[in-house]
């Protein structure tokens, strides 16, 4: 009884260790076989970073003006009038939408429309054996396939970063016209606070955030099993596994930036 | 194989139910041919599914060798194991004296120019046509000219009965045009091996008749050592010319198809009739 609760116990735990192990190695890979010639995945990579940007340009527009407009927008601006001081709200977009919304809105957007479809690519490529056959021909899938995705995920993210940055800043100009403000003093503590270490750090955690995307839904893709509704259960744990790594490394690469930078922690 | 020999491993099943071997007498009949493929004492597990049980088994040289055996027994995992797709747990793969999981990378790409594979449902990549797809390996593999190719992939392709249907795509064939396509893919390397897995899965018998007589012709003109993986006995009839009967991971007799289809084993007796009476159930 006590050994098979143990099993029970033990074997989800070390298949989640397994897993973590295999993306650990298939980084490792994928970053070893972007780097060693040949290149063969020019014409690839172009043509992922064209359907991720065809994808979710929109969606994401339409996310970050959404959310920022809402959640900074209207809700802290209640809360900053209760106190007179709805001129700080740009300085509070610096907090907001710069270093948290406009990231993690753009992670989720990639990792539900791009991410998914990489996923459900790759899966239905593995179901018709076509990776198989792939590197019986002598095809690394790897160089071919999961590198391209990988940088042009890391380009496009890094890019969508600063569109979103722009459309949530959109978000909060409507909040200020909203509440019947001059834009002044929004844009005058909006730069007080802005620093270029908020922009680059975005801009970094987002990329990163487009690694990581990217290798969860190749390695999601490329282990699925069990015909199409082994490829639907990919996706699906595909996107929770991204949405839980993406909001685990943003913990982590917060709490590091703060600490070897604590300027930015200070609010003018 | 110069002598008959029994070949099953000696090794009890992991969990003690030895009795589930009783069939299994491992009998190598011998081949007038030198080995082409050996697997020697493979094991293989997926999770807790002990696939591949201390196979012992040898596929000759110029010859159609045919791997038959009920569902779910490991025979794709052989095919697997053989082009180096999946490595075992124990044991060794030797094909022309090299063993597969020993090589490096380099060395296994190289090993795999001598295979041809067609898969199940032919594994056509989706994103090219039909005609790309055939010309696909010429193209990695050789230094040939556009013509030399162009040359290839057409007469390779009247051979399976798909000339001019280059341009379309593989969502537009049927299955028995994918396999005919995956087939000629696999053949234009001209392959000292060629591995077919159960190249007549979702073939009407009509098709599947004139896709074994279609590996005979090609294997009568070109030679080499043909494998096919099957679980239907006209298909095993008609082209077999050595038979290894696979089931529960292990051999349980192997030899020339003739000495085979007169076996006295009673599992061999029961699943090259077709039989439902006989030591194989449904479970």
């Amino acid at each position: 009884m006590v050994r098979t609760a143990a099993e029970r116990a033990f074997i989800p735990a070390r298949h989640v260790l397994e897993e973590f192990g295999d993306m650990m190695i298939l980084t490792a890979r994928t970053i070893w076989s972007a780097l060693r010639p040949p290149y063969p995945y020019g014409g690839e990579l172009v043509s992922q970073f064209l359907f991720a940007l065809r994808l979710c340009w929109f969606p994401l527009l339409v996310s970050t003006v959404c959310l920022c407009y809402a959640a900074p927008g209207l809700q802290a601006a209640n809360f900053l009038t209760l106190f007179g001081a709805l001129d700080r709200l740009g300085g509070f977009f610096v907090l907001g939408a710069i270093r948290e919304i406009g990231p993690n809105v753009t992670a989720i957007v990639l990792a539900g429309v791009a991410g998914t479809a990489i996923t459900a690519d790759l899966g239905a490529r593995k179901i018709r054996e076509e990776l198989d056959a792939l590197q019986v021909l002598g095809v690394d899938p790897v160089k071919n396939l999961v590198v391209p995705r990988f940088l042009a995920l890391m380009v496009v993210t890094g890019l969508f970063d600063i569109y979103a940055l722009l459309f949530g800043i959109f978000g909060g100009i409507l909040a200020e016209l909203v509440n019947g403000q001059p834009l002044g003093p929004f844009w005058a503590t909006l730069f007080a606070n802005a620093s270029t270490t908020d922009l680059w750090g975005s801009v970094l955690k987002t990329t990163i955030y487009g690694a990581i995307i990217a290798i969860v839904c190749c390695y999601k893709g490329m282990s699925a099993s069990g015909g199409a509704e082994g490829v639907g259960r990919a996706v699906n744990e595909a996107v929770v596994l991204a949405f839980t790594a993406i909001f685990a490394f943003d913990y982590v690469f917060t709490q590091t930036l703060l600490a070897t930078h604590p300027a930015i922690l200070v609010i003018k | 194989m110069a002598e008959e020999q029994p070949g099953g491993s000696p090794r009890a099943d992991g969990d003690g139910r030895g009795d589930e071997f009783e069939f299994h007498t491992g009998t190598i009949r011998p081949s007038r041919e030198p080995d082409a493929i050996e697997f020697i004492e493979v094991h293989k597990s997926f999770g807790r599914n002990h696939v591949l049980r201390g196979l012992n088994m040898a596929l000759p040289e110029n010859s159609i060798s045919m791997i038959i055996g009920p569902s779910g027994t490991g025979k794709s995992v052989c095919i697997k194991h053989i082009v180096g797709l999946l490595y075992p747990d124990e044991g060794d793969v030797i094909v022309h004296g090299k063993s597969i999981p020993s090589l490096s990378d380099a060395e296994l790409f190289e090993a795999r120019k001598k295979f041809g594979v067609l898969f199940q449902d032919g594994a056509l990549f989706g994103s090219l046509t039909l005609w790309d797809n055939i010309a696909f390996p010429l193209r990695q593999h050789t230094e040939k000219s556009e013509e030399e190719i162009a040359e290839i992939v057409n007469r390779r392709m009247r051979e399976v009965g798909l000339g001019g249907e280059g341009a379309k795509m593989p969502n537009e064939l049927s299955g028995g045009m994918r396999k005919r396509a995956g087939f000629a893919r696999s053949l234009v390397l001209d392959p000292e091996i060629v591995l077919f897995d159960e190249p007549d899965s979702g073939l009407d018998p009509v098709r599947t008749a004139l896709l074994c007589e279609l590996i005979k012709e090609v294997h009568a003109e070109n030679g080499g050592c043909y494998v096919v993986i099957t679980h239907d006995i006209l298909s095993a009839r008609r082209v077999g010319q050595h038979i290894s009967v696979l089931w529960k991971g292990r051999i349980v007799e192997s030899g020339p198809a003739d000495e085979l289809f007169e076996s006295e084993n009673p599992f061999v007796r029961q699943f090259l009739s077709g039989a439902s009476a006989g030591p194989l159930g449904m479970e």
